[in-house]
C-alpha cells in the first residue's frame, strides 16, 4: 500500500501543481485573481479535441494549436474585460468569475457534456514502479511538471519579458518608470497563465475525459493551493501541491474518497485562518507580523 | 324596398354559412381532440434524459400516425412537453427540478407527468408536490430508490398518483447478487470489492449486494464511496488489487466512470469488472471513447431492449425503430422503459375513457400488457413494476458484457445471447477461463 501511496500521491501532487501554476504566475505579476482559470482550462481541453476531431489535425498539432488559443483567450480577457476595471480587485474577480461560468455555461448549453469528448493519451504502456504499475501518460505528466516548473524559473529569470514580470511583480511604478508597460505584461500575464493551464488540461485531460463541469474543481483546487503556497508563490505553489495531494491521496485510503474534496476547502480554511499570505506568500506578512 | 330585403337575405345568408362552417369546423376539432400533453421533467444533458426523451418522442410519434389515443368517442394526438431538470449536473441544487415539475403542471398544462426527475433524491422531492396537483406520474429512468415505491405503499391516499414502471435498486441489488452467485457456482469466485458512487441509489446498491453476499459467505473485501465528478479512482482500485479481489463491483451513473475504466485497464486491476447502471459503459459508444479498455466490462442498462436481445417479440422491434429514428442504438437506462411507458399510457387512457386522474390511476393499476422488456404490471399496492427473470411474467432486466466491440446480453438466461468471459490475468479458482 505504501508504494502506491507515495507514487500516486506525486501524481496527484503533480497534477495540482500543474494546473495552480498559470493561476499563480498571473496574480504574481498583475494582481489578477483569474476566476476564469477552470474555464480555461476546459476550452483548451474541448479546442484540443475540436482541431483532433473536426479538423483531423495532427495530435500534437491540435494540442499547440489548443494552448495557443486559449493563451490569446487570456490576453483579450484583459484587453476587453479587465482593463477597464483594473486595480478594483472585487471586480476583477467579478468580472472573470462571470465569464468564466458564462464559458461554462455556453458549452452545457450546446451540448458539451458526456464520456465521448475524451482526448487519447501522448504516450501509451505502463511501467511497474516498486511493484506500483503506472501508465505512461502519469509519466509523462510528472516529467512534464518537473520540466513546466524548471522552463518557468529559466523564462522569468533569464529572459527579457521574464525579468520585466518580475519587475512588474516586485514594484509596479518602479518598473513603469524603467519603461515597462504595466497593461502589456498584465496581458501577457494572463496569457502565460492561460497557456500553462491549456497546458495542463492536454496532460491531464488524457486521464479521463473533458468535463465541463470539472472547470469548478479545477478554480477551487487551484485557488486552495495557491492560498496554502502564497498566493504568488511557485515555490509555494510546488509545496502546497505536495501537501494538499499527499493528503488527499491519504484522505482517500484511510477515511474514504468522498472526504477528497474536503481536504482543499479546509486546506483554505486553515490558512486563511493561521497565516493568511499562505507558507511562502509577503503579501500580508507585515499585517500578520502586526 | 328591394335592395334592403337583398341585403337583409344576404346578412341571414352569410350569417347561416359561418353557423354551419363554424359546427362542421368544431365537430372536426372535436372527432381530432386537443393534443394530450405528456410533461417530461428530464435531465436531457445526460444520457439519462436524451435516452428517455428520444424513446417517448419515438413512441408519441408511432401513436400519433396510427391517429392518436381513444379517449372516449374522441380520438387525441399525444404532445411531449419536456424541460431539463439539470438533476443530474453536480452541484446544481433539487430545487431547480422542483421548479421544473411545477412549471410543466402549471405553464405547460401538462395532463400527465412521464420520465423523471432522473435523480433519486429531486425524484423523492418531487413527490409530494406531484400528489398536490393530482397528477398522474410515470417514472420512467433514473431514480431507483426503493424509498421511492416504499413511501407509495406507506401512504397509498396521498401518493397513489405515482408510478413506477422501471427497476429499483432492490431489485437490481437481487440480480447483481444472483449473477455473482451463478458466477461463484461456475467459476469459484467469492471475493469481491465494491466501488459506488455517493447518491442513493448507489449506495443502497451497493449496501444491500454487500450484506447479500457476505451472507452467501463471499468476501466483501472493502467498500468506496466516490463523490459525484470524482476524476481518479487509483487508490481505491490498487485497494482492490492488494486485497486480491476476484470481482470489482461499481455502481457510478455519472460519465466519469468513464475514467475508471480507463485507469482499471492502465493499472492492470486483475478482476471481473461488472458495473450496474453507469452511463458510459452502458453507451454503444463505450469501447470508443475508452479506447477498448471497456473490453470485458459488463453492465446493466437496467431493462431489456436497452441492450440487443430477443427477450420479447417487441423488443428488436423497437431496437430497430430507435436506431432508425436517431441513427443510434438505444444507449442505456431509461430508454426501453420511457418508450414502452407512452404505450401503457396509452392503454390505460383507453381503458379509463378519460384524462381523469383517479380514473387513470385505477387503469394503470389493472395495466396488464407485453412490452420491449416483458409484461407490465404494477403492484396495486405500492405501484412499482413487477419485475421477473421470464418476460412472460413481468418486467425482466439485462446484463450484458463488452465483447468484441459489441454489447452482448450475458444474463439472465432466459433472453442470453452469449456467454461471459473472464478476462485475460483473472484466474478463476475453478479451473481456467472459458
Amino acid at each position: 500500500m505504501l508504494p502506491s501511496l507515495l507514487v500516486y500521491g506525486l501524481i496527484n501532487s503533480v497534477t495540482l501543481a500543474l494546473t495552480a501554476l498559470g493561476f499563480s504566475l498571473t496574480y504574481g505579476i498583475s494582481r489578477v485573481a483569474n476566476f476564469a482559470h477552470g474555464a480555461l482550462y476546459v476550452l483548451a481541453g474541448f479546442s484540443a479535441w475540436f482541431f483532433l476531431n473536426r479538423f483531423h489535425l495532427n495530435y500534437y498539432l491540435a494540442a499547440l494549436l489548443a494552448v495557443v488559443l486559449i493563451s490569446l483567450t487570456g490576453a483579450a480577457i484583459y484587453r476587453f474585460a479587465l482593463i477597464r476595471v483594473r486595480g478594483m480587485p472585487l471586480l476583477e474577480i467579478i468580472v472573470t468569475f462571470a465569464l468564466g461560468t458564462a464559458a461554462l455555461e455556453a458549452l452545457r448549453y450546446f451540448g458539451f457534456l458526456g464520456s465521448h469528448y475524451s482526448l487519447p493519451p501522448l504516450f501509451r504502456g505502463s511501467v511497474n514502479l516498486y511493484g506500483v504499475p503506472v501508465d505512461a501518460q502519469r509519466i509523462a505528466l510528472v516529467v512534464i511538471g518537473g520540466l513546466l516548473v524548471f522552463t518557468l524559473w529559466l523564462f522569468t529569470h533569464h529572459t527579457r519579458i521574464g525579468l520585466a514580470f518580475r519587475a512588474i511583480a516586485q514594484d509596479e511604478q518602479a518598473a513603469m518608470m524603467l519603461g515597462i508597460d504595466s497593461d502589456v505584461m498584465a496581458a501577457l500575464s494572463l496569457a502565460v497563465g492561460a497557456a500553462l493551464v491549456g497546458l495542463a488540461a492536454i496532460v491531464v485531460l488524457p486521464l479521463g475525459y473533458i468535463a465541463t463541469e470539472s472547470g469548478s474543481n479545477i478554480l477551487v483546487s487551484a485557488i486552495a493551493v495557491c492560498i496554502l503556497g502564497g498566493l504568488e508563490s511557485t515555490a509555494g505553489v510546488i509545496v502546497a501541491s505536495l501537501l494538499i495531494g499527499y493528503t488527499q491521496i491519504l484522505t482517500v485510503a484511510y477515511l474514504g474518497p468522498h472526504y477528497q474534496m474536503i481536504v482543499a476547502l479546509l486546506a483554505i480554511l486553515i490558512t486563511l485562518i493561521l497565516k493568511p499570505s499562505g507558507l511562502f506568500g509577503k503579501q500580508k506578512e507585515l499585517e500578520e507580523r502586526v | 324596398m328591394r335592395k334592403k330585403s337583398l341585403r337583409i337575405s344576404s346578412l341571414i345568408a352569410v350569417v347561416t354559412i359561418g353557423v354551419v362552417l363554424s359546427s362542421v369546423t368544431s365537430g372536426l376539432s372535436q372527432q381530432k381532440g386537443q393534443p394530450i400533453v405528456i410533461g417530461a421533467p428530464l435531465s436531457t444533458q445526460y444520457l439519462y434524459g436524451w435516452g428517455a426523451q428520444r424513446a417517448m418522442l419515438l413512441a408519441v410519434e408511432e401513436i400519433n400516425a396510427k391517429g392518436g389515443v381513444q379517449v372516449g368517442s374522441a380520438r387525441r394526438p399525444f404532445r411531449l412537453e419536456v424541460l431539463d431538470t439539470r438533476d443530474l449536473e453536480p452541484g446544481v441544487p433539487l430545487s431547480e427540478a422542483m421548479l421544473v415539475v411545477e412549471k410543466l403542471i402549471l405553464e405547460r398544462k401538462a395532463d400527465i407527468l412521464m420520465g423523471g426527475p432522473v435523480r433519486s433524491e429531486a425524484a423523492l422531492a418531487a413527490m409530494d408536490l406531484i400528489a398536490k396537483y393530482k397528477k398522474v406520474s410515470i417514472l420512467t429512468t433514473g431514480a431507483l430508490t426503493p424509498a421511492y415505491h416504499q413511501r407509495i405503499g406507506e401512504n397509498y391516499a396521498k401518493y397513489k398518483y405515482l408510478f413506477r414502471i422501471t427497476s429499483q435498486a432492490g431489485q437490481l441489488a437481487k440480480e447483481a447478487t444472483d449473477l455473482f452467485e451463478g458466477l461463484k457456482q461456475e467459476h469459484g469466485f467469492d471475493q469481491i470489492f465494491i466501488m459506488v458512487q455517493d447518491v442513493a441509489h448507489a449506495r443502497a446498491i451497493g449496501d444491500i449486494v454487500g450484506k447479500n453476499l457476505a451472507q452467501k459467505g463471499w468476501k466483501v473485501l472493502g467498500t468506496e464511496i466516490y463523490p459525484t465528478g470524482a476524476l481518479d479512482y487509483s487508490t481505491g482500485l490498487l485497494k482492490a488489487r492488494d486485497q486480491k479481489a476476484q470481482i470489482l463491483f461499481v455502481w457510478m451513473d455519472h460519465p466519469e466512470i468513464a475514467i475508471l475504466v480507463k485507469q482499471w485497464k492502465e493499472l492492470k486491476i486483475p478482476t471481473l469488472p461488472i458495473a450496474g447502471i453507469s452511463s458510459a459503459v452502458e453507451q454503444p459508444g463505450g469501447w470508443a471513447n475508452t479506447d477498448g479498455a471497456v473490453a470485458n466490462w459488463v453492465a446493466s442498462p437496467a431493462n431489456a431492449g436497452n441492450a440487443p436481445s430477443n427477450a420479447t417479440p417487441l423488443t428488436m422491434k423497437f431496437y430497430q425503430a430507435y436506431t432508425k429514428r436517431w441513427l443510434v442504438e438505444p444507449e442505456g437506462y431509461g430508454t426501453s422503459s420511457s418508450y414502452s411507458a407512452v404505450y401503457v399510457l396509452a392503454d390505460a387512457i383507453r381503458r379509463a375513457g378519460s384524462l381523469d386522474s383517479d380514473k387513470l390511476v385505477a387503469a394503470l393499476e389493472k395495466t396488464g400488457m407485453d412490452s420491449v422488456y416483458g409484461k407490465i404490471a404494477f403492484d396495486p399496492k405500492n405501484h412499482q413494476v413487477i419485475p421477473s427473470y421470464n418476460p412472460k411474467e413481468g418486467a425482466v432486466g439485462t446484463w450484458f458484457q463488452w465483447q468484441e466491440g459489441k454489447r452482448v446480453v450475458i444474463w439472465p438466461s432466459t433472453i442470453a445471447m452469449g456467454k461471459i468471459r473472464i478476462p485475460p490475468g483473472v484466474t478463476p479458482p475453478k479451473g481456467e477461463a472459458k
